[in-house]
């Protein structure tokens, strides 16, 4: 590597972290809408169906629906 | 780590900046994703009117998509829509901007590098090459080529495909209002960079024209929706499968043992092969095989009870059941090949010994 590209790198990676972690913040900041989209995505499975491959939908029941875990990384989206 | 997941990211709120790299002096970047290890990136490039480059190689895989402008290359005009696949190794012509350009261009092995050449790397592989127009000489196919499949109103322009890896480019699009209501997950990384349009994901929210994402494998993604409808440049890094489900709180380690969990139930022998590490015979003290413990499976915890599973796991493939009716089998010569490994096994036949 030429140390132009060594030292585009390291400045890049710098900037990809900081990225990274201005992304976890917004994302986290969606957490209370994205709630509410859970609720909606988890009642139109049950209503309309769950697409199972292409425009085949199966409805599901009630009681196969999940519950969210209780865990730390329940709520996380980004990894 | 490799690539980090950097989703969304919406480059249009950045600021381009000069590239300092031989090569590509004159132009200007930003990094939509970078692997930390080596350097491979995603980038978009601005070349602004006036901009000329002699031909020359990168040591990478080089892609390319004209957003905005254009460019010639060795005097060919390639448009908006215009799509590169440049080997490693292979010359690219000389390059000259006449009016300015905005492209999305990725590297896929290494940091970008250029080197002065008109001949051609000789282990350069050339068959792989691709440069077409994209909008205009590439149809639209459905998007059930990928199957579990995506719904009707998502379609795609296969653009690039990896025999080995199965990885591909390719356009996609959705149709306005088009929705999906299932969660994704692939055994691949994916990417994608909105040319126009908005879709939305459950977990995301909205990505519109100028979004970006790169995704590692197994991370949840979905339902889908696009209002107005989006056009979209996307990559994966090899094959594409489509796990679907509706479990919103999974993470990327439930997923993978679901994913080897469908590969344990619908391609039973080579999983059995795979964990058993290449040895194609039964092991265990006593010759017996040593049946692999069967990943877990959040959606289906008691898959193992179902009795087509069970069936098709105690199933024994050894392939050499009839080597004595085949002429040539020569039974000291395939047993020298096949037992390069080190342990004490038995072949069932009052044969034991080690190697």
């Amino acid at each position: 590597m030429t140390a132009e590209a060594a030292e585009w790198m390291e400045e890049e990676v710098k900037v990809q972290e900081c990225r990274y972690k201005g992304i976890v913040e917004e994302i986290d900041a969606l957490e209370p809408q994205r709630e509410q989209w859970t609720e909606d995505f988890l009642n139109i499975i049950q209503t309309k169906g769950f697409n199972v491959t292409g425009d085949q939908r199966r409805k599901i029941p009630k009681k196969d629906i999940p519950k969210k875990p209780d865990r730390p990384d329940a709520l996380r989206v980004i990894w | 780590m490799t690539r980090p997941h950097i989703e969304p990211f919406v480059e249009l709120n950045e600021s381009y900046k000069p590239f300092k790299i031989p090569g590509f002096i004159g132009a200007h970047y930003k990094v939509l994703s970078l692997d930390v290890d080596t350097g491979a990136c995603s980038l978009k490039v601005r070349f602004d009117g006036g901009f000329k480059r002699k031909p020359g190689m990168s040591y990478s895989d080089m892609e390319l998509f004209v957003l905005e402008g254009g460019m010639l290359v060795d005097k060919e005009y390639y448009g908006e829509g215009h799509y590169l696949f440049l080997p490693a190794g292979m010359a690219m012509g000389a390059i000259e901007v006449p009016q300015g350009c905005e492209a999305i261009v990725m590297y896929n092995d290494s940091e970008p590098t250029y080197e002065e050449s008109d001949a051609h790397h000789q282990l350069a592989l050339k068959e792989s090459y691709v440069s077409l127009n994209s909008y205009e000489d590439a149809p639209w196919a459905g998007g059930s080529i990928v199957s579990p499949s995506v719904a009707t109103g998502c379609m795609l322009k296969l653009l690039h495909f990896d025999p080995l890896t199965e990885a591909m480019t390719f356009l996609y699009c959705m149709t306005p209002q088009f929705m999906q209501d299932n969660i994704s997950y692939h055994d691949c990384a994916e990417e994608s960079y909105h040319i126009w349009g908005t879709s939305w994901m459950l977990q995301f929210g909205d990505l519109p024209t100028g979004g970006y994402f790169w995704r590692p494998p197994y991370i949840n993604h979905g339902s889908f929706r696009s209002k107005l409808g989006c056009i979209a440049l996307g990559r994966t890094d090899s094959k594409l499968h489509n796990y679907f489900h509706f479990n919103p709180w999974t993470n990327p380690d439930e997923n993978r043992s679901r994913a080897a969990a469908t590969l344990y139930r619908q391609k039973p022998q080579l999983f059995k092969w795979v964990n058993a590490g290449g040895h194609n015979h039964p092991h265990g003290p006593q010759g017996q095989l040593e049946h692999p413990t069967p990943p877990a499976d959040f959606e289906h915890p008691d898959y193992t009870d179902n009795a087509q599973v069970k069936i098709l796991n105690e199933q024994e493939y050894t392939f050499h059941e009839m080597d004595h009716l085949h002429g040539n089998y020569d039974p000291d010569a395939a047993h020298a090949k096949a037992h390069t490994h080190g342990h004490a096994h038995d072949h069932g036949e009052g044969s034991d010994h080690e190697h």
